[in-house]
């Protein structure tokens, strides 16, 4: 999952930086509105976090551009002013929910969790695929009620299939789902991603969670229930 | 380009001033000279009759005039007033002393009974205005004479009088429109004093030599100088609340630091000293959220433009509704387009937003707003604002102190009373009344009652 962060204060924004990346996210940062806009229009973030009273550009106008170009991404407003004037006007806009600063990193988790789930259509944080159980709160996996020992990357190629289950996931969309911009990309390294997850889920290629669907991307397949 | 008051009222009547004046000055100068032309025009036919009376024809039928005219001006050389008698023909049969060596250029014979009047000129400066009166006289023999008679009188002193009269005319209507728009001038200074006052005691405000407008305005100015006092008044609480907000805030600071400060000395177990900071940062964001909501209250402002409350209600719960979407609340509105509240539109929203949003947090899937102007009240300040929900609700004896600043009524949830204490803060500014009742629905029901001011 690909997180953007809008925050102006540098010493926060590189606090959340290292707190989102810690819980496992891709993250992208910007320090004022016109570069956020920007960097939202351009790259499929899956969740943005954005500061309201921003340089450039209000956080407000932000959100209002970015829903205009299209982008549909949750997005979770900072206000350092806890007026309701300023967070109605910021859902209004269209975002999805505010925190008031200054907020516990617990509680910033909560909310983003709670956010990506409600975005995917997943209710609960947990999904369970066949013998796969996702746990989206703790980021863990279990197969067979066995825990299943993925690295970060692996689990973040695997979240994001399967939070997308039942849809052909192209290489590309999900290299830029799974990276930071300016990571090195090559597409080979999904390639070795889904060839390890395919065999740390699937030993015996009992289930073949993972479809491939050559020149078109993978497919997560098993049918799931949110429990 | 803005002109003062003075110079525009003081243009404007000057321009209609000297417009009234000009206007009567032409109508009586033309007047005057139209009454003397006539009584010149007069006094003329009359020296025509008096010639005709004193004419005699002889038994030839010849025309004769006595030596001693009526006028012993015709007697007179160069006397101004002139007369000749002419035949059918032009040729002159008679003519007055007064005319001897001069040639006045008549040439007009009218015909029989006509009168003609004409300006003539002998030279410049000797202007004439002539009459020429032509009679048939039937002689002894039976035969018609026409005879034409002229009489001319100089205008030299008929245009002198005239210009006279003109003279002394406009000199009265000059004096008069000078003494006037002084009068003018003086009256609007006299009427405009006590805006330049205002201007004055405005000034002093400014220089803080002053608190408020004196109250011994006109009439027409009071309003404005009440409103103004009203607005300085609603200024100074707003400083006076900020100011005992910030005073409140440091002085309330200073405990969690001093908790802060002693546990770092004195604590050395990590653990605790983690637990006692992350307690007391709750506290103190508490603290400065409580304080600033508070001072950022405005209150009622005099001049406070009534407020639609449906599309604030709307806007708040539209927003909520994205925040609580996984409750899928059903909220109801009961509130008439055209219910007002008369304050401050920002405070409304913090009001019903810590209102609504405490009613999404507790309620099991049900919010209710409703808001009508009072019954006994017909003026729009008058208001009651229900808002219900469906939740726990708060037990009676936790009813008043969950009020109190700060106080909750649920420690796991926080900022319940916090929301609670501040909307009554702020319901006070507008000296209202904030109630707390068991809702139908089966929760907390706040009643909000803001009286007409």
């Amino acid at each position: 999952m690909r997180i953007l962060v809008v925050e102006d204060e540098t010493s926060l924004r590189a606090q959340l930086e290292t707190q989102l990346r810690k819980a496992g996210y891709a993250v992208d940062s910007a320090a004022d509105g016109e570069d956020g806009f920007y960097l939202g229009r351009e790259n499929p973030f899956d969740l943005a976090v954005v500061d309201l009273g921003l340089p450039k550009l209000s956080g407000t106008d932000v959100i209002l551009r970015w829903r205009e170009a299209g982008r549909r991404f949750p997005i979770l407003i900072l206000t350092a002013r806890g007026r309701w004037q300023d967070k109605v006007e910021g859902l209004n806009a269209g975002a999805d929910d505010y925190l008031a600063k200054p907020f516990q990193a617990e509680e910033l988790h909560a909310r983003i969790n709670a956010l990506l789930r409600r975005a995917s259509g997943v209710a609960q944080p947990i999904l369970r695929c066949g013998p796969i159980v996702l746990d989206i709160g703790a980021r863990s996996v279990q197969v067979d009620n066995l825990a299943l020992d993925l690295t970060g990357y692996e689990y973040k190629v695997l979240e994001y299939l399967m939070l997308n289950r039942g849809k052909i996931i192209s290489k590309t969309e999900l290299t830029e789902h799974v990276y930071e911009q300016d990571f090195d990309r090559d597409s080979n390294v999904i390639e070795v991603f889904i060839g390890r997850l395919r065999r740390k889920l699937d030993p015996d290629n009992r289930y073949q969670p993972v479809e491939t669907l050559r020149g078109r991307g993978y497919r997560f397949a098993l049918t799931c229930g949110d429990a | 380009m803005t002109l003062s008051l003075n110079t525009r009222l003081l243009l404007a009547s000057s321009v209609v001033l000297a417009a009234f004046l000009g206007f009567t000055g032409l109508v009586l100068d033309s007047a005057f000279r139209a009454s003397a032309d006539t009584a010149l025009r007069d006094r003329l036919q009359g020296y025509v009759y008096a010639l005709l009376a004193a004419s005699d024809l002889d038994t030839r039928g010849k025309l004769h005039l006595p030596a001693e005219l009526p006028d012993a001006r015709f007697s007179l050389i160069g006397s101004g007033l002139y007369a000749q008698v002419v035949d059918s023909t032009g040729v002159s049969i008679w003519q007055s002393k007064s005319l001897l060596g001069l040639a006045i250029p008549f040439t007009n014979i009218p015909g029989v009974g006509q009168r003609e009047f004409a300006q003539l000129a002998v030279d410049r400066d000797l202007p004439l205005l002539s009459l020429a009166f032509t009679i048939s006289w039937e002689t002894n023999s039976g035969s018609d004479r026409r005879y034409t008679y002229r009489v001319a009188e100089n205008l030299v002193g008929f245009n002198a009088e005239v210009s006279r009269f003109r003279h002394s005319l406009w000199g009265w209507l000059a004096g008069v429109a000078i003494l006037l728009l002084g009068v003018q001038n003086a009256v609007l200074r006299w009427s405009l004093a006590p805006l330049r006052r205002a201007a004055a005691d405005l000034r002093a405000i400014e220089t803080g030599q002053a608190q408020r407008l004196p109250f011994d305005y006109p009439r027409e100015l009071r309003q404005l100088t009440d409103n103004l006092n009203g607005l300085l008044a609603s200024a100074d609480n707003h400083l006076k609340r900020y100011r005992d907000s910030l005073g409140n805030l440091a002085h309330s600071l200073k405990t969690p630091l001093a908790v802060l400060r002693g546990a770092l000395d004195g604590e050395a177990n990590d653990t605790a000293l983690r637990a006692i900071a992350r307690e007391h940062l709750a506290g103190m964001t508490q603290l400065i959220e409580y304080q600033l909501q508070r001072a950022a209250a405005s209150g009622r402002t005099p001049l406070a433009a009534p407020v639609a409350v449906k599309p604030i209600v709307e806007k708040i719960v539209t927003a909520l509704s994205k925040v609580y979407a996984d409750k899928n609340v059903r909220v109801t509105l009961d509130i008439e387009n055209s219910v007002t509240f008369l304050g401050d539109p920002g405070d409304l929203t913090e009001m019903l937003g810590n209102l609504l949003d405490n009613a999404f947090k507790w309620c099991r899937g049900q919010v209710r707003v409703s808001a009508q102007p009072m019954a006994r009240g017909a003026l729009h300040a008058a208001l009651d604002v229900v808002v219900e929900d469906d939740g726990p609700g708060i037990p009676g004896e936790m009813k008043s102190r969950v009020l109190e600043r700060g106080a909750r009524a649920d420690e796991t949830t926080p900022g319940h009373g916090l929301g609670l204490a501040m909307v009554q803060d702020t319901v006070a500014l507008y000296h209202g009344e904030l109630a707390l009742e068991a809702s139908p629905l089966g929760g907390l029901a706040v009643f909000l009652r803001f009286a007409v001011a």
